[in-house]
């Protein structure tokens, strides 16, 4: 009689236990910060987001949430609405007052770097497991997300004792008007130089170029990332846009290529080594494979 | 001529008007809450004694968000009807908006070398940075329009019409100022500075508003005074001369309390347009020119639609908000409109 009461006593403390540190956990999450909000779903938080900002556009199942509008200009009743336990953002989510009130409204807001270094995804990876009770699959992301990255770093290194590393300019663009040019220390930049490439821009930030810089410049790829087109049509408009490109080497020898933009916004995500390793067999194409 | 509104009908109105808009302003949000904890947290707010169970969500959220944003509107509307009021009655044009003498260039200009360049600056005292922005935007504004007065002085007088020309001018110029600090800005600067220039009473809180609140009531309670000059000024500047108006006084209050006004307006909530030119006109529509009725009739009116324009913000697109800005122009510019061609017919 004795045993089977201990054993349903210590059933009954273990669901309580688990249900209790399930409790702990944050469960209603809503998430200012495209990369974040893709980490989140790969993580296997997506059902635990009540709510988005406009810079997380993936998944596409996230674009049925309610929007709480732009990251960096968020409302405090907007979000308190929806009844979340913690808001997540990268540092550069506010204005700060809203995020005062909406901390004083008890939700908690953990602030994560949107930084484009290594370093800053493991943190990243590390905290949002830690928040979803998910440290080991955030673990496992982590190293297979390094792993992927040396490994490309690997190819690119072997394709680059044949080959010269290839001047590329990185064209954001809105229908290939007036694109804006990826400089240093953007994260453009960092995506370029990751996939093997040498950056032809030397400015700070984006950049606006005429159509004679970019003509001197003479690219071996152009890279672009349109706004409102995508593949081909991107690729015409931009032509279209900016005759000046005809006539550099990366257009006679049809070297460019498409990136999309969302991978660009709001730190480095998910999907980009599969990106990067795209990148990277456009930039040698004989040495490194898709 | 088209029949006019007594000024008392006019008086009741809008303040029946204000009445509800803070109503509605303190009751309505994304948030809902049911009326009868609305009512309880606002009679705890005032200091009576309620209990407390149960309500601290809706203490937090009418007292923390939606009352400072209700002041806030209320004090920015007023603010910038006033002063459209004061530059209307200056100018003796009904085309002039506070922008006019230069304080919203100044303000923006402010603005911009405190979003894109506060980071060269460096070395701040940590307490300041948060108040950075309004207080570059105030200096800005105050000191750009403290120019366009001295250029428009010579020989101890003010000409009128040079100071609207220098104020066109330094507008340009703060123009040209913002635009070079957009070229240098980043992407995340730039949409800061963007959206700013859209204004919003987003994220109001009572350190902020001090300031704003002790500015608009001595604009409120020292310009409509002035009214019975304002109306002799009307009539042009000699005749008011004659009448025993000191001219000369009479504007350097007008631009003062302007840059004053707007540049505290502007610090606290950004640049909302529409608001300075319009509310005084639809006011002078309804009950005539003279100012004894205009200036406290704006008052009223200036916060009214701030306020209504923010329900908007606030509710359309819940629980992302819109900028301010955008609202006051698409509710104010169709109704001033609609005015016009009733007036005209």
């Amino acid at each position: 009689m004795r045993r089977p009461a201990a054993l349903l006593a210590l059933c009954a403390a273990f669901v309580v236990a688990t249900q209790a540190l399930a409790a702990e956990l944050p469960q209603r999450w809503v998430s200012a910060g495209g990369a974040l909000s893709e980490w989140i779903s790969v993580l296997g938080g997506e059902a635990r987001l009540v709510g988005v900002d406009t810079t997380s556009q993936h998944p596409e199942s996230l674009k049925a949430l309610p929007s709480i509008g732009y990251q960096r200009q968020l409302s405090a009743e907007g979000i308190l609405s929806l009844r979340p336990d913690l808001l997540v953002g990268t540092e550069e989510m506010g204005p700060p007052p809203v995020l005062a009130q909406v901390r004083k409204a008890g939700v908690r807001v953990e602030l994560f770097s949107s930084q484009a270094e290594l370093a800053a995804v493991d943190q990243n990876l590390k905290q949002l497991g830690a928040l979803l009770g998910a440290e080991e699959k955030a673990a496992q992301l982590s190293a297979s997300y390094h792993q992927q990255l040396e490994a490309l770093q690997l190819q690119v290194k072997q394709a680059q004792q044949n080959h010269k590393a290839p001047g590329v300019l990185l064209l954001v663009g809105h229908a290939g008007a007036k694109p804006l040019i990826a400089g240093q220390g953007t994260a453009g930049d960092w995506v370029l130089r990751q996939a093997g490439a040498r950056n032809l821009a030397e400015h700070q930030g984006y950049k606006n170029f005429s159509s004679e810089a970019l003509a001197a410049l003479d690219p071996d790829v152009v890279v672009f990332s349109d706004r409102a087109l995508s593949g081909e049509q991107a690729l015409q408009a931009l032509l279209k846009e900016n005759p000046a490109l005809a006539a550099s080497r990366a257009v006679r020898d049809k070297r460019l290529v498409s990136l999309d933009p969302t991978l660009l916004v709001g730190g480095l995500g998910p999907r980009l080594p599969t990106a990067l390793q795209v990148l990277a067999a456009a930039f040698y194409p004989t040495s490194v494979a898709k | 001529m088209k029949q006019r509104i007594q000024p008392r009908t006019l008086f009741v109105c809008l303040t029946l008007l204000c009445l509800l808009a803070v109503w509605l302003s303190l009751a309505l949000g994304p948030v809902s809450l049911p009326l009868i904890d609305t009512l309880r947290a606002g009679l705890r707010l005032l200091g009576l004694p309620i209990a407390a169970d149960g309500l601290q969500q809706a203490e937090m959220i009418l007292g923390q968000i939606r009352l400072p944003r209700t002041l806030l509107g209320l004090a920015v509307g007023a603010v910038l009807a006033l002063s459209g009021v004061a530059m209307q009655g200056l100018f003796r044009n009904p085309l002039a908006d506070p922008g006019l003498v230069g304080v919203a260039a100044g303000a923006a200009m402010g603005a911009a070398v405190a979003i894109v360049g506060g980071s060269w600056l460096g070395g701040m005292p940590e307490a300041l940075a948060p108040y950075l922005l309004s207080l570059c935007a105030f200096i800005g504004g105050l000191g750009v329009t403290a120019l366009v007065y001295r250029l428009g002085r010579r020989d101890g007088q003010t000409n009128v019409a040079t100071m609207l020309l220098a104020g066109v001018a330094m507008t340009a110029l703060g123009g040209a100022a913002v635009g070079l600090f957009s070229y240098l800005a980043d992407d995340a600067t730039l949409r800061t500075l963007t959206f700013w220039n859209l204004g919003s009473l987003n994220g109001a809180s009572y350190d902020r508003l001090w300031p704003l609140l002790l500015i608009a009531a001595g604009v409120a309670l020292w310009l409509p005074r002035r009214a019975k000059a304002l109306n002799a000024l009307l009539l042009g500047e000699s005749e008011a001369r004659h009448l025993g108006v000191d001219v000369e006084r009479l504007k350097r209050e007008l631009v003062f309390c302007t840059a004053l006004g707007v540049g505290a307006a502007v610090a606290a909530a950004g640049l909302i347009g529409f608001i300075g030119l319009v509310v005084p006109h639809l006011v002078r529509l309804l009950a005539g020119p003279d100012h004894r009725v205009v200036l406290p009739a704006s008052l009223l009116a200036g916060g009214v639609l701030m306020l209504f324009a923010d329900l908007a913000a606030r509710l359309l697109l819940a629980p992302a908000e819109l900028p301010i800005g955008i609202v006051t122009a698409f509710i104010g510019a169709p109704f001033f409109l609609i005015l016009l061609i009733r007036g005209r017919s």
